[in-house]
């Protein structure tokens, strides 16, 4: 385990990286998922299109040509773009965070998207004709009805997104985020030890994929409080 | 910034030579892994606790990784120890393929055995009953009614895991092997055209992707022949 030392502080790092990509990718997904739920479930022949379109084109992708496309892609777009204001810029650099963050937001997402559309047809329909004999507006009867019914059905698969979020960040060390993966390609490098570098890594996502479960756990049982027996 | 239409009429050509390598991990590292799965499912309801953690403990730890450190660990990581070099399996770890359909293989089994068990919980008890009624062992229980069913119940969900091996055949291209990925890749690196290489790969992906669920359909359909609902 000597290898290891000085190299604790830079697996660290890179795992707050990891944590970083996670948490940002995290609110990204979920913005896409409902986005990707609410177009497919609209009444807009349009939206249901584009919704059915964004889940088959990022669920058939392989994630690594996603990321791949999104960060060459937009570098070349930007730098077009920007050529057009100022032609002597020759090439803009696209952040490998952001562009790794985005593109594993928008491929669970597309699951999210099922899993979200799933859980609002779950919502019970009694709930929303009391909501209406109540008098509430379409917009109370979202917030206080049919929110706090779906995210109790959706709670269960969307822990499995949150899985494949963390498990994705591991592909953005492709575009040359600095995050575990990297660090352990570091390590090898100088001190020529890759099983005991990348075991290290492997035991940095265990240990998030751990966190990551007993939290849902946690919150499946706080969501399910009320419902004792019901389910 | 134009669309190079005769780049995509160019590359296709090359990437599709990579698709049998592409299929060839999907279909080895499929079987294999499938034969995996199902013995990690017979060590999980065999009622032995030891051979019951065991298996649990597998499934948790390559559900809670990265297949890319997976593969790494691998291809990377097994030849550190002058053991692995020695033995017999060093001609196959020696090369990216094998390890690739390694990787590939111990990643797919243990999700599957998660999937086949899902089946096997959803088997109607009364079955069961029915069979020890008959005086049925509990081997012939688990061959003649229990694998029929669980097979029936767990093909949509297995349909789905048979499309992230194929997303995840993708990685192969990072450990040097030249998969339909791995082409995309080389070409991009040299004419530095991301947006018609990638986006004409994954339109390739997709179309793999629609065809095996269409071939888990018809697979679906043909299994629930008795079971299908007159109209």
């Amino acid at each position: 385990m000597e290898v290891l030392n000085g190299w604790w502080d830079d697996y660290f790092w890179g795992a707050v990286i990891v944590a970083e990509v996670f948490i940002t990718s995290l609110f990204l997904m979920i913005l896409f998922g409902l986005l990707g739920a609410g177009a497919k479930l609209s009444e807009n022949r349009i939206a249901q299109k584009i919704g059915g379109a964004y889940t088959v084109i990022f669920r058939g992708t392989p994630e690594i040509l996603v990321i791949l496309l999104l960060y060459f892609g937009s570098a070349i777009a930007l730098t077009a773009i920007v050529q057009v204001f100022n032609p002597d810029v020759k090439f803009v650099d696209v952040p490998p965070f952001w562009a790794g963050t985005i593109a594993i937001a928008l491929i669970v997402g597309s699951y999210a998207t099922e899993t979200f559309r799933g859980a609002f047809l779950g919502v019970n329909p009694g709930s929303i004709e009391a909501a209406r004999a109540l008098g509430m507006s379409p917009l109370q009867t979202f917030i206080f009805i049919r929110i706090p019914e779906m995210w109790r059905l959706a709670l269960p698969p969307f822990g499995n997104h949150l899985l494949s979020l963390i498990k994705d960040t591991a592909l953005i060390s492709i575009i040359g985020l600095n995050e575990t993966m990297f660090v352990a390609k570091q390590a090898i490098t100088v001190t020529g030890k890759p099983f005991t570098m990348y075991i290290v890594v492997g035991l940095i996502y265990l240990g998030f994929s751990t966190i990551i479960t007993l939290s849902v756990m946690g919150i499946e049982k706080y969501g399910n409080r009320t419902t004792v027996g019901a389910r | 910034m134009n669309f190079d239409w005769n780049l995509v009429a160019e590359s296709l050509p090359q990437m599709l030579a990579g698709a049998g390598i592409t299929l060839q991990l999907l279909l080895v590292s499929g079987v294999l892994g499938l034969i995996l799965a199902i013995l990690l499912l017979l060590m999980r309801i065999s009622g032995k606790f030891y051979l019951d953690w065991v298996a649990q403990v597998y499934i948790y730890v390559f559900r809670g990784t990265p297949i890319l450190v997976q593969i790494f660990i691998i291809y990377y990581g097994l030849p550190q120890f002058d053991a692995v070099r020695d033995s017999m399996f060093w001609h196959l770890l020696r090369e990216p393929t094998g390890c690739a359909i390694l990787a590939l293989t111990l990643n797919t089994g243990a999700y599957v055995s998660e999937i086949l068990r899902g089946g096997v919980l959803g088997v109607d008890k009364g079955v069961l009953e029915a069979g020890s009624a008959l005086g049925m062992s509990a081997r012939q229980k688990f061959i003649y009614l229990t694998a029929p069913l669980a097979t029936r119940l767990a093909l949509p969900a297995y349909s789905n895991d048979v499309i992230s091996l194929l997303k995840s055949t993708a990685l192969a291209s990072t450990i040097t092997i030249a998969d339909m990925t791995g082409i995309a890749r080389t070409i991009v690196a040299d004419t530095y055209a991301p947006y018609e290489v990638f986006l004409s790969l994954a339109i390739v992906y997709m179309i793999f992707t629609l065809g095996i669920q269409k071939l888990f359909a018809r697979i679906e359909k043909y299994l629930g022949r008795y079971t299908r609902r007159e109209e």
